[in-house]
């Protein structure tokens, strides 16, 4: 089992997260983080700890496991996050919205390390 | 006549640049003591630079196959200690603890420099009494928060529950029955403020049964002189670390109840963490 995150990560990015997570396994995108699920240890401390409740145990995923292929894909192709960085300024805009991914997913990897 | 490097040396310097490698400190194991056939803790030196808050947890571990083999592990001594004690349930099969348990004084392990957890003073909202509900192993934890000055600054008062199969299980019974109490700063700071309430499920004992039950048919509360058997949103808190099973358990308990879980970014009435094994 691993964690996974989803939706309501996207272009909200906080980050709070990468902060506690004991092997860094957090991947960051443009506007979205992954778990690498190889690495995750499922300690679970993440997943209180998001603001928006984007991280889930991979046994609330989608049936066709459709976040935890998202989490696969792009932990292999983003840099590894370590700490916490700069959130985008619009961030509070975006919180409450739903289905962000199949909108403003960009695939761009992020900079933060 | 050249001399050969003594085998230890050289498995230190292999280890010392695993370590390095893969940013990991190597630390010498210095105590090692074994309560059961099952259940056994040990100590390590603490490195400088290695901070943490009392009840978070670090992974640790040994080599295999010049690779580390690493699991988390809650710290059991509080933050202010200069050794780190971890306490390990022997798991035969296990990858790591079927090695652990033959760990002696001497012996390295690596140690990750990220300690983290959610079972830590910073998560709860002040309160009157702090509650420690923890089984087995996940005991650990509890004995870091316990002697933490912090702690005794944020509740009046301490309610630690561990609960086993048997009642030889009970690690660290003497030290929290007597030696706490004799010690010189935590006697004083404990005195009528702590509770050890030890329970066991299997043969006899003065409190038994799983301590779920206990809470739910009253018995708990009767036994420490509480007033109702529910937790009181507004002044208690609940630190619970056990199975993932018993964890469920306690948690639901405790929203059915009004309590909210808290996490570092937002503290709330009770925090969780799974006793770490394997």
């Amino acid at each position: 089992m691993t964690f996974i995150v989803t939706d309501p990560c996207v272009k909200c990015k906080l980050m709070d997260c990468v902060e506690v997570c004991p092997v860094d396994c957090f991947y960051e995108g443009e506007n979205f983080l992954v778990i690498h699920p190889d690495e995750c240890i499922d300690c679970g401390v993440c997943e209180p700890e998001c603001p928006v409740e984007a991280i889930k145990p991979d046994d609330e995923d989608t049936p066709d496991q459709f976040w935890l292929e998202v989490n696969t894909k792009y932990s292999e192709m983003w840099p590894n996050i370590t700490r916490k960085g700069v959130s985008p300024v619009d961030a509070d805009e975006f919180r409450n919205e739903e289905n962000k991914f199949e909108r403003y997913f960009s695939e761009e990897p992020g900079d933060t390390d | 006549m050249s001399q050969e490097k003594p085998k230890e040396s050289s498995t230190l310097i292999d280890l010392q640049a695993i370590a390095e490698a893969k940013k990991l400190f190597l630390q010498r194991v210095t105590w090692v003591h074994h309560w059961t056939d099952s259940l056994f803790s040990f100590r390590i030196e603490r490195p400088d630079s290695f901070r943490f808050r009392s009840g978070e947890f670090v992974m640790i571990g040994l080599e295999d196959g010049n690779r580390p083999l690493l699991r988390a592990y809650s710290i059991v001594s509080p933050n202010w200690e200069e050794h780190l004690e971890f306490f390990s349930i022997k798991v035969p099969e296990g990858p790591l603890t079927s090695r652990l348990q033959h760990l002696k004084v001497g012996d390295y392990l690596f140690l990750n420099k990220k300690p983290t957890g959610t079972l830590v003073t910073d998560a709860l909202k002040s309160g009157q009494r702090l509650f420690m509900i923890g089984t087995g192993t996940g005991l650990a934890p509890f004995l870091s928060v316990l002697r933490d000055p912090e702690t005794h600054e944020k509740f009046d008062e301490i309610i630690l529950t561990h609960t086993v199969r048997e009642e030889q299980e009970l690690a660290y019974r003497e030290f929290l029955e007597e030696q706490i109490h004799a010690d010189e700063i935590f006697g004083e700071l404990l005195r009528d403020r702590f509770t050890y309430y030890p329970t066991v499920t299997r043969g006899e004992f003065r409190t038994q049964g799983r301590i779920t039950d206990r809470i739910q048919l009253g018995d708990f509360a009767k036994d420490l002189g509480l007033i109702g058997n529910r937790f009181n949103p507004l002044t208690a808190r609940v630190m619970v670390c056990g199975s993932m099973a018993f964890n469920k358990d306690m948690a639901s308990m405790l929203k059915e109840h009004g309590l909210q879980e808290g996490s570092n970014s937002a503290p709330g009435s009770f925090v969780v963490e799974r006793a770490f094994v394997g």
